[in-house]
């Protein structure tokens, strides 16, 4: 419990600092083209990084294709957040497409 | 426009944010009591990290009990784009006194900047008295949906909280395939995703999320510039 604290502290703090700072130091300065290019790609890479283990994992082990929930389900998810960009839209069609796979399986 | 015209005009705008918000972060409050995260642990959580995928990350690595460092050095990582953020805001409240700055900052979530930034870029002057209700309208809706998950968190069946459990894939997918989608960007995802599995597969559990979002980023801004130079030459 404690330790959660600590950790909510910790990473609020910084998340926090990465908002300011950049917002202070950004009203004043430019930042270099290279820095803000490469910034634009941290975003998706650990989005993949995050999701690969998740859609693909169970448990540190591989998980069969056709026996993989999460993977099924997130075939239709994506194409939702392709064609409408719209974060609630596809977080409740996404649990819809989940829960579907989850009975049916 | 008047101060009021600004608020009214702030509140309209951040409306869908506000829905949208609202019963993602029950779902936050419903998970974590699932989890078996106290009710004032999730709560602070909304209050003080305002991040949605960080928390939903928290909890998720909470359970699979990954270690402290990992868990913040994971999520730091993934906020990192805040920068971005930051950066690309700051030019447009240059006029504004510094203290506001710092509030303001608190408020720069995915889907504020994504409103926020676009409105400024059209040319609009960003208003403390616009941004601020702005960005307080979309903060109290994601507090208050937090309360009300936590609060109805133990009496959700087992099952639902299953089934909700998709909510985080299905919040990253969304912010993966409703942002930027060239193919450097999505050769960022692939590498971070390869990466990261393999790593799982190694049993090197979070190390594997740093290493795939630091090489995954720059082997996509290796292809971003491989693109651009034959047209710039």
């Amino acid at each position: 419990m404690e330790s959660q604290l600590w950790i909510i502290l910790l990473i609020g703090a910084g998340t926090y600092m990465f908002r300011a700072v950049s917002l202070v130091l950004g009203s004043r300065m430019q930042w270099s083209e290279r820095t803000k290019e490469w910034l634009s790609y941290v975003s998706p890479a650990v989005l993949g990084a995050l999701l690969g283990p998740l859609l693909l994992l169970n448990d540190g082990q591989w998980v069969p294709i056709r026996d993989n929930t999460m993977l099924l389900a997130a075939i239709p998810t994506i194409l939702v957040a392709w064609w409408t960009r719209r974060l609630l839209l596809t977080v409740v069609s996404g649990i819809g497409f989940y829960t579907i796979v989850y009975y049916l399986m | 426009m008047s101060r009021q015209d600004k608020i009214a005009l702030a509140l309209k705008e951040v409306l869908p944010i506000v829905l949208a918000y609202f019963p993602l972060s029950i779902t936050f409050g419903v998970l974590a009591a699932a989890s078996g995260v106290p009710w004032y642990v999730s709560v602070f959580s909304s209050v003080w990290i305002y991040s949605g995928g960080a928390q939903f990350m928290l909890i998720s690595m909470i359970e699979t009990a990954t270690a402290p460092v990992t868990i913040i050095a994971t999520i730091l990582l993934v906020n990192m784009r805040h920068v971005l953020y930051g950066a690309t805001m700051g030019p447009y409240l240059a006029h504004w006194r510094e203290p506001l700055k710092w509030l303001a900052a608190l408020g720069l979530t995915d889907e504020s900047f994504v409103v926020t930034s676009n409105r400024a870029a059209a040319g609009e002057r960003l208003t403390p008295s616009y941004y601020l209700t702005f960005a307080l309208a979309a903060y109290g809706s994601w507090i208050s949906g937090t309360i009300v998950g936590a609060g109805i968190g133990g009496i959700v069946p087992s099952e639902a909280a299953t089934v909700l459990s998709f909510a985080l894939p299905a919040l990253f997918l969304a912010l993966l395939f409703g942002g930027e989608r060239t193919l450097p960007h999505l050769l960022a995802a692939c590498t971070g995703a390869a990466l990261a599995t393999l790593a799982g597969l190694l049993n090197l559990g979070g190390i594997g999320l740093i290493v795939g979002g630091i090489i995954g980023a720059t082997a996509g801004q290796m292809l971003g510039r491989k693109r651009i130079k034959p047209i710039r030459s």
